[in-house]
C-alpha cells in the first residue's frame, strides 16, 4: 500500500537511516518514561493501575493550564505536573487502592478502571474534548541538527529527562534504604514487615512514584503535544506493553523494552509502512511473551 | 396495619397521579424525536460536539418563532401545526460498532423518527445499514466516503461533497495553478488515517492524479490517534512530492503540522479533505503554523459574509453560544440536513416515512446555511447540489481560492517555508 519511502536511484540514505534511529530512541525513552511507574506498582504490589493513562492526561492538562493561564513554561512546570501527580498517586493508594487490596483478585483492576474513567469524562466534561496545544514555549519550533537528521528539542529534552528520571528510580531502588524496603516489599510482604518495614508507607511512597514519574512525561510532553481527554489511551496500552515486555517490576527491563518499542515503531513506519508499526510493536511483543513469559528481566 | 394500609394506598395514588400526569404530558408536548449519532467522546469528540451544536442549533430555529431569518420554516414554531423538534443526543465514540448498536437503540428503544449523524464515514456506513434495514430515514450531513451513496439506499440522504468531488476539484486547482502560475506539481503525496474515510479519500486522490497524470510518490496511511506521526512525516519527506492531498482528523491533524515543522519540511501544497483543517478549535491552537494549508470547505465566515448572510444569522443566535466558535465546514451540512428534514416532514403533513422519503428523493429544499442556496438528491441519496470550494487559511481566516467566481483572496504558492515564518 505504501509507496517506498526512498525514491528510485536514492538507494540507502544515510541520513534517513539516522533520522529514523533518532526518532525511534527519543520516542522509546517517552514510552520509559511513561511506564516505570507502571512497572514499579505492578512489581511490587502486583496492581495493574489502569488509569496510568489518564494519570499522563492529568499532568498533560496541569502542565498546560499552568502555561495557558500563568504563562509557566512546560520545562518548569513539570515539576508541578510530578508533585501533583505524587499527590494523586498516593490519593490514589489510600482512597482507592487500599480498601481493595486483599479483596477479590480483580478488585484493584476494577477500582483503577473505575477511576480512570472518573478522570476522564471529568476532564471531558470540564475541558470539552478540545485539542489544546501550547504556543510559544520557550522550546516550541526549535531543532538541531546531527548528521543531517533534525532533531526536535522538546522531544530531545523529554528524552533526557526521562532517561535522567529512570535512572534516578533505578539508583533509588537498587542503592538506597529506601530502595531496598521496596525490594523487600515486594518479594514477601510480610517478611518485611516482621524485618521492621512499614509497608503501608512502601505502597504509598511507590503509588505516588509512579504517579509522579508519569507527571514529569505529561509535564513535558505539553511542549510538542496537544493535549485532549484520550491523549493517555495509547499511550496507556503501550506502557503496558513495555512493562510486560521488560519483565514486571523491572526499571532496566522497562528501560530496553521501551527503547526496543520505539526503535521497531520507528523503522517498520518508515521502512515497512508507517500503517503497520503498531502491528509490528504488537507483534514483537507477542513473540517475546511466547517464548519467555515473564518478559526481558522478568523474575 | 392499617396505617401500614393507608400509607400503602397514599404511595399508589401518589404513583397512579404522577403517571397519568406524566401520560397527559407526553400528551400535550408534540414532538419528534430526532437521533444525533455522533462521537461525542474519542478522537473526533471535538467535531461530534460541534456537529451537535449545529443540529441543536437548527432544532432551535424550527421550534422557535425566527422572523429575523429568512429560511423555510424559520418564521412558524415547529412544524405540522406545533410539533416540536426533540434531539436525543448519542455517542459513538468514533467505533463502527457502537454507531451500530446505538443507532439500532435510537431507532427501537428511544424511538427516534430519524436519526442525523455519524460525522466518521466508518461509523455511518453501518449506522445507515441499521436504518435501511429498518425502513427509517437517515440524513448524513458530513461524512465523506463516496461509497455511501453507492450502496443504492432508499432511506439514506447525505449532503456533503464525496472525496470524489473534493479529489477532482483539488487536481483542477492544481492544473489551473501549473498552467497559470507555472507551478510545476508534477508528483503527489497522500497522508490518511486508515479508516473508511481515509481509505475512500486516498482512492478518489489516486483516481483524480492518474486522469491527469500526477505521479503518487508516496503514500502513507496511519492509525488515528497516533502516539507521534514521525515515521510517516519522515516517508513524506523522504519522497518530496511537490503536493500533499491530506486526510487527518482533530488531533492527528495538529500532530501532523506539528511534525512536519519539527523536520523543517512542507510541499509547495498541501489540500487536506474534511479534516482538522475545517476545524476553527484546531486552527486555534495551531495558530500561525496552520498558515498557508488548503482545504475543501463548504462553509467559512468569510464565504458565508458573502454568499451564506442567513446562516450567520443562525449561526450568532444559537450555534455560537453553544460552541463559542462560528460554525465549521462539517458541523453545519449537519443543521442543514436537520432543516431538510424538516422541509420535508412539512411537506409530507404527516409522520408517514414513505411519503416523506419520496419528497426527499424527488424534490428540492431551499436552505440558506447551504453553499449552494439549495439541496437535492440523487438516486442513492447524494446531494446533487453539494457544493465545496478550495480556501487557504492565513491568520485563522480561511480565503477562497477556487473556484475562481468565489475567490476572494490571492493564493500563497508556495507555501511559506517554516524557517522565513515570523
Amino acid at each position: 500500500m505504501s509507496a517506498p519511502p526512498l525514491s528510485e536511484g536514492e538507494g540507502f540514505s544515510v541520513s534517513n537511516f539516522l533520522q529514523v534511529l533518532i526518532d525511534g530512541i527519543l520516542s522509546g525513552l517517552l514510552y520509559a518514561l511513561v511506564a516505570v511507574g507502571l512497572s514499579l506498582i505492578w512489581g511490587v504490589m502486583d496492581v495493574i493501575n489502569f488509569a496510568h493513562g489518564e494519570f499522563l492526561m492529568v499532568a498533560m492538562y496541569i502542565s498546560y493550564w499552568m502555561g495557558f493561564i500563568l504563562g509557566i513554561d512546560p520545562l518548569f512546570s513539570w515539576a508541578a505536573s510530578g508533585i501533583f501527580l505524587f499527590i494523586l498517586g498516593c490519593l490514589t493508594y489510600k482512597v482507592i487502592i487500599k480498601n481493595s487490596l486483599g479483596k477479590a483478585a480483580m478488585a484493584p483492576l476494577l477500582a483503577t478502571f473505575g477511576l480512570s474513567m472518573f478522570l476522564k469524562n471529568f476532564c471531558m466534561n470540564r475541558f470539552t474534548p478540545n485539542f489544546r496545544l501550547l504556543s510559544g514555549t520557550i522550546m516550541e519550533g526549535k531543532t538541531f541538527s546531527v548528521g543531517g537528521a533534525i532533531i526536535s528539542v522538546p522531544q530531545f529534552v523529554t528524552a533526557v529527562f526521562a532517561l535522567v528520571v529512570v535512572m534516578l528510580v533505578f539508583w533509588l531502588v537498587k542503592k538506597t534504604r529506601l530502595g531496598w524496603a521496596i525490594q523487600a516489599t515486594a518479594m514477601d510482604k510480610e517478611a518485611a514487615e516482621l524485618m521492621g518495614i512499614d509497608t503501608e508507607k512502601i505502597y504509598l511512597f511507590v503509588f505516588g512514584l509512579g504517579g509522579a514519574c508519569v507527571g514529569i512525561a505529561g509535564g513535558l510532553m505539553t511542549s510538542y503535544l496537544a493535549v485532549h481527554p484520550e491523549v493517555g489511551s495509547l499511550f496507556s496500552l503501550i506502557s503496558f506493553v513495555v512493562v510486560a515486555l521488560g519483565g514486571f517490576g523491572s526499571i532496566q527491563g522497562a528501560l530496553l523494552a521501551a527503547l526496543l518499542i520505539g526503535l521497531v515503531e520507528s523503522f517498520a513506519g518508515f521502512y515497512i509502512a508507517a500503517v503497520v508499526k503498531y502491528v509490528a510493536v504488537f507483534a514483537i511483543y507477542l513473540i517475546v511473551i511466547l517464548v519467555r513469559p515473564k518478559g526481558l528481566f522478568g523474575w | 396495619m392499617r396505617s401500614n394500609k393507608r400509607c400503602m394506598f397514599f404511595i399508589v395514588l401518589v404513583l397512579l397521579f404522577s403517571l397519568m400526569a406524566g401520560a397527559s404530558a407526553m400528551a400535550a408536548e408534540k414532538v419528534i424525536k430526532i437521533g444525533a449519532l455522533f462521537p461525542l467522546t474519542g478522537p473526533a469528540a471535538v467535531s461530534g460536539q460541534n456537529c451537535v451544536n449545529a443540529v441543536l442549533a437548527v432544532a432551535d430555529l424550527i421550534n422557535k418563532k425566527n422572523p429575523d431569518i429568512n429560511m423555510p420554516l424559520a418564521a412558524q414554531e415547529g412544524i405540522l401545526g406545533g410539533y416540536k423538534i426533540e434531539i436525543i443526543k448519542a455517542d459513538h465514540q468514533g467505533k463502527p460498532d457502537v454507531a451500530k448498536s446505538e443507532a439500532e437503540r435510537l431507532y427501537n428503544q428511544e424511538k427516534v423518527f430519524a436519526i442525523i449523524g455519524c460525522y466518521n464515514s466508518a461509523a455511518t456506513k453501518p449506522a445507515s445499514a441499521v436504518a435501511e434495514r429498518a425502513k427509517k430515514i437517515f440524513m448524513c450531513g458530513c461524512s465523506s466516503s463516496a461509497a455511501l451513496t453507492e450502496r443504492g439506499y432508499n432511506y439514506f440522504f447525505r449532503h456533503a461533497p464525496t472525496d470524489a468531488i473534493e479529489s477532482d476539484e483539488f487536481v483542477d486547482y492544481i492544473g489551473y495553478l501549473n498552467k497559470e502560475k507555472n507551478a510545476g506539481i508534477k508528483t503527489l503525496g497522500l497522508i490518511y488515517e486508515n479508516t473508511e474515510f481515509g481509505k475512500h479519500a486516498a482512492d478518489e486522490a489516486r483516481r483524480a492524479a492518474k486522469k491527469v497524470g500526477l505521479k503518487i510518490t508516496a503514500d502513507v496511511p496511519f492509525n488515528n490517534g497516533a502516539t507521534n506521526l514521525n515515521s510517516e512525516v519522515q516517508t513524506l519527506k523522504a519522497a518530496n512530492p511537490d503536493a500533499v492531498f491530506g486526510a487527518a482528523l482533530g488531533g492527528d491533524y495538529s500532530l501532523w503540522v506539528r511534525t512536519m515543522k519539527q523536520v523543517n519540511w512542507l510541499p509547495k501544497i498541501a489540500l487536506n479533505y474534511c479534516t482538522g483543517y475545517q476545524n476553527p478549535a484546531v486552527q486555534k491552537e495551531l495558530a500561525g503554523d496552520g498558515d498557508y494549508f488548503m482545504g475543501g470547505m463548504g462553509y467559512s465566515p468569510e464565504l458565508a459574509k458573502k454568499f451564506m448572510p442567513e446562516a450567520i444569522k443562525v449561526e450568532k443566535k444559537y450555534y455560537t453560544p453553544r460552541s463559542n466558535q462560528p460554525f465549521d465546514s462539517d458541523s453545519i451540512q449537519e443543521g442543514i440536513m436537520l432543516h431538510v428534514l424538516a422541509q420535508a416532514i412539512e411537506k409530507a403533513g404527516s409522520l408517514d416515512t414513505e411519503k416523506i422519503v419520496k419528497i426527499l428523493q424527488t424534490e428540492e429544499f431551499p436552505c440558506g446555511m447551504a453553499l449552494s442556496g439549495s439541496v437535492k438528491f440523487a438516486p442513492g441519496g447524494q446531494n446533487m447540489k453539494a457544493l465545496s470550494v478550495i480556501t487557504q487559511i492565513k491568520d485563522q481566516k480561511y480565503g477562497t481560492v477556487f473556484p475562481l467566481k468565489f475567490k476572494d483572496v490571492e493564493p500563497v504558492f508556495p507555501m511559506v517555508p517554516w524557517d522565513k515564518r515570523k
